[in-house]
């Protein structure tokens, strides 16, 4: 079937090309819920729009080596655009959509982009406000008409209109979009995803066609999803490096099918459609479908609860079995399978997950006892571990789940662990260095390996175990380290706590924390123990809901070292919230900010104060401001 | 702060209303009113409580019957008409106590409202094959462009009697829309929602304007956000027409700010012309 030899095909766009030769119509690349039905795209039409949406650009002046800045949900238009962007030699920048204005002209100015795509008028509104102040952007071109039918602004235009023009460009033109995708070289930047910035302005790590072409074949061939065909769900950003690795490059290198939701709202509905092969999911989103599960649990009847419970404890042991790799038996197999049909296989598919055979979380550590948990319901979820500078390190392989390791390295990694314990990586697929920003990328090296800032160590059967950010190791009174991470994850468990923020420090001589209460599940709890409420600070400071919280810390506590335990704890009277910058768009938490701006409640604690009251200014609509004070109590484990 | 839609030509009149006069009994609930709606235009009906506002629509959608006075809905009278003869016509609403099938999902209540439009029998509906298939198929493609528009796709296979306040009334828009109307009556679109959902239900009402071009009256309580949208506004007090003008020059009237915001509140409503 493949008539070029794979050398030649070391791009994405010449991937692209291929596919749509040898497969034309006869199989479906995309699939797009839109107006409640799946759209279905072939390569021959992925690869038209492509084409076209390149030569629609280059009519417009767009010219190799400049920025596409792309703004906007995961849809077929956003994976055209990049590709498009990639035939014409130019490179993709991902934005996340829910940046604000000021964010998205960071990231246009600091890649020197020249043209934005964008999905509808709310990412319009964004780059048409910031547009006077980037003098290197031509044109906005968006995709979902919606709200913008009174628009008129001349650089405004329409991706279908732009796909027009590429048609006749191309006509006009022949050979001209071949002769472009022929100058592609595999050591050109295909994108740059800017790194999540807990530390310091995000910078662009540059992402070249070889980081997502041999990357990708060699990940896959390891991990057994290099069938073409299989389906996957395209949702977590493109913007990030992952979904370019699995979504986009997957797409193309691979042969995945990729389904794109219809309304982000709409993922747990349409993952069940579907029923993904494949699938990446956040460490968050484990953790939220697993406190979904168990919520729902809570509610259902006394028979439904009994049998879960049964079903469940038979398959953690056996997962506990795998996780030694002790054989199973004939008398446990069949118990599993009879857990299995009885309950695992419907629950499975109630979450899409019936079909899930390569599921991946990364970003975030995921508590073992999540792993666990869906490894008893015979999901291997696979912790990987990896970074956008460094690509993917290691995979725990198949057969080879250990709920606190990350796996083995992969073949192209050299890893080898610091002095001071800090995790080096030199791999055959790393980023091309920082965008205009050679400083920080001589800064991250040594010796030819790149600083990961990670703490972790390898253990006897060569598996990788990280720990946490090296910078956010932290010391206690006595001399002594703890990893305020390595806590929160757990604590995060519980269905009643959705965020938590673990404090000590030199001069402090106790571990604390700062719990948010997740609402919905102490909300449920709070109606069936008669507990009236009014607001989530009212909620968050009953005394039934501290003493909740204390008891799964307490369980927390008793798996952790003496020194690492936490003593006091406050419930915050608001959520996290990364409108405020408490957390990062990937919603992990920044933890120094949010320190600084809870000092006084962290003050109270170590003071050994029992109660404070803490102000919060509330602007009304009308521009008057009023405060709104709360008392927050402080207490003991 | 929205320019008047006019092209050009000189707009039609969609809806006339002439010399409007209701009484219940000894209630005097309007007296000769007069108001016209003009193509693709945003009409506000304002005023306090008990002013006649939802009267005057249900006089125009048949509900009510003036005793005295004339409506013409593109020139032709429609006051002696019942209202699903007024429906038919192109004269869809929405109600202020939203009514939907609260038990039949929100797909189901927008395909509901397309009946007006479907010509197959029950018959061919029943048997569901060829031409009666083809037709169900068109309306669907009809309801999901509201879908799409009004962004129910969450909650289309939602249970309407499940789905929050804000979301049952962007429903209600929902269904009026999938009539295809001529002109469009908006009951309180806003009561009861927070600042951010009326702001939503602002965005999805000018949408629909600028997308469709519908003739629309909505008759609102609360003026702040009305005024942002509206091309026109009529202000009624105890029946009465009191005012009529552009937002700017409404909110400025006096007898508007004495009747409609009470004397003591004078400089509240200024503030959203």
């Amino acid at each position: 079937m493949v008539q070029v030899a794979e050398e030649s095909l070391d791009t994405l766009p010449k991937i692209l090309r291929q596919r749509a030769q040898t497969l034309g119509d006869r199989e479906v690349a995309m699939r797009v819920k839109d107006r409640g039905i799946w759209r279905r795209y072939t390569w021959k039409d992925y690869y038209e729009k492509v084409r076209y949406l390149a030569m629609g650009l280059v009519s417009l002046g767009l010219e190799r080596g400049e920025k596409v800045l792309i703004i906007g949900e995961n849809k077929p238009e956003w994976f055209w655009a990049e590709l498009a962007a990639q035939c014409a030699g130019a490179v993709a920048v991902g934005v996340f959509t829910d940046c604000v204005a000021h964010e998205v002209k960071y990231y246009a100015d600091n890649s020197d982009a020249t043209f934005v795509v964008a999905h509808d008028q709310e990412q319009v509104d964004k780059v048409l406000e910031i547009k006077p102040q980037l003098p290197l952007l031509r044109k906005v071109i968006y995709w979902d008409p919606k709200g913008l039918w009174n628009y008129r602004d001349p650089d405004l235009i329409s991706m279908e209109t732009v796909l027009e023009m590429g048609r006749m460009y191309d006509e006009s033109h022949p050979g001209l979009f071949d002769h472009l995708v022929d100058q592609g070289k595999p050591e050109d930047i295909a994108v740059i995803c800017y790194t999540s910035g807990t530390t310091g302005m995000p910078k662009g790590a540059m992402l070249s066609h070889r980081w997502l072409v041999e990357g990708i074949r060699e990940w896959s061939a390891v991990d057994g999803w290099n069938r073409p065909g299989m389906e996957y769900l395209s949702f977590i950003p493109p913007a990030w490096a992952t979904e370019q690795g699995l979504g986009i490059a997957g797409g193309i290198v691979a042969g995945l099918r990729v389904n794109f939701p219809e309304e982000p709202e709409t993922v747990q509905e349409n993952i069940r459609e579907i029923g993904p092969e494949i699938l990446f999911y956040g460490a968050r989103l484990w953790e939220s479908v697993n406190s979904m599960v168990q919520a729902k649990i809570l509610d259902s009847t006394r028979l439904r609860r009994w049998i879960y419970n049964k079903c469940l404890s038979v398959g953690l042991k056996v997962a506990d079995r795998r996780i030694q790799k002790k054989p199973l038996g004939p008398f446990w197999k069949l118990l599993w399978w009879l857990a299995y049909q009885g309950c695992f296989r419907p629950l499975r598919d109630r979450l899409g997950l019936s079909r899930a055979r390569v599921v991946y979380s990364a970003g975030g550590a995921l508590s073992p006892e999540i792993i666990r948990y869906f490894l008893a319901l015979g999901i291997e979820i696979k912790l990987f571990y990896g970074s956008t500078e460094m690509g993917v390190v290691s995979i725990p392989r198949p057969g080879e789940i250990r709920p606190e390791t990350s796996g083995r390295p992969m073949p192209w990694v050299d890893v080898k662990i610091s002095e001071d314990g800090e995790i080096l990586v030199k791999s055959r697929f790393m980023y091309s260095g920082y965008y205009k920003n050679p400083e920080a990328t001589a800064a991250k090296l040594r010796d030819g390996y790149y600083c990961s800032g990670d703490f972790g160590y390898i253990d006897e059967e060569g598996h990788l175990i990280v720990i946490d950010r090296m910078e956010d190791l932290k010391p206690l009174s006595g001399g002594r380290k703890f990893s305020p991470q390595y806590i929160e994850v757990r604590l995060r468990f519980s269905p009643f706590i959705k965020d938590v923020l673990v404090v000590g420090g030199e001069e402090r001589d106790f571990v604390a924390a700062l719990v948010n209460i997740d609402l919905e599940n102490v909300g449920r709890y709070a109606e069936a123990n008669h507990i009236p409420y009014t607001t989530f600070a009212d909620l968050s400071q009953k005394e039934k809901v501290i003493q909740l919280v204390r008891e799964e810390i307490r369980r927390v506590n008793r798996t952790l070292p003496e020194h690492a335990r936490v003593v006091r704890f406050v419930n915050l009277h608001k959520e996290f919230d990364p409108d405020e910058a408490e957390l990062t768009r990937t919603r992990k938490i920044r933890r120094s900010f949010v320190e600084e701006r809870y000092r006084d409640l962290i003050e109270a604690i170590y003071a050994g104060k029992d109660r404070l009251t803490v102000e919060a200014v509330v602007r009304y609509r009308d521009g008057r401001q009023g405060i709104v004070s709360t008392v927050i109590f402080v207490n003991d484990v | 702060m929205n320019p008047a839609p006019s092209n050009g030509l000189s707009p039609k009149k969609i809806l006339e209303v002439r010399g409007l006069w209701l009484q219940f009994g000894g209630l005097q609930v309007l007296t000769n009113v007069d108001l016209h709606v003009l193509d693709g235009e945003i009409l506000a009906v304002i005023g306090p409580n008990g002013a006649g506002k939802t009267s005057l629509l249900n006089c125009i959608n048949g509900f009510y019957r003036a005793q005295k006075g004339s409506i013409l809905f593109l020139g032709k009278p429609i006051h002696r008409l019942k209202p699903h003869k007024i429906a038919e016509l192109g004269i869809a609403r929405t109600f202020q106590n939203i009514e939907l099938y609260s038990g039949l999902d929100v797909l189901d209540n927008l395909m509901a409202a397309r009946h007006i439009h479907m010509k197959r029998g029950a018959l061919a509906g029943a048997i569901f094959f060829g031409p009666a298939r083809r037709e169900e198929v068109s309306h669907r493609k009809v309801v999901e462009d509201i879908i799409d528009l009004l962004e129910l796709e969450p909650v289309r296979k939602k249970i309407v009697g499940t789905l929050p306040y804000g979301v049952r009334k962007r429903v209600e828009l929902g269904r009026a829309l999938a009539m295809e109307p001529k002109l469009l009556l908006l009951d309180e679109p806003m009561a009861g929602m927070n600042v951010e959902e009326k702001e939503d239900m602002a965005r999805f009402i000018l949408d629909v304007s600028e997308l469709r071009r519908t003739p629309m009256i909505i008759v609102e309580h609360d003026m702040e956000v009305i005024m942002d949208i509206a091309h026109r506004a009529v202000v009624l007090d105890f029946g009465n027409k009191i005012a009529e003008g552009t937002p700017r020059e409404i909110v400025k009237d006096p007898r508007v700010i004495k009747a409609y915001l009470g004397e003591e509140e004078e400089a509240e409503g200024g503030t959203s012309g």
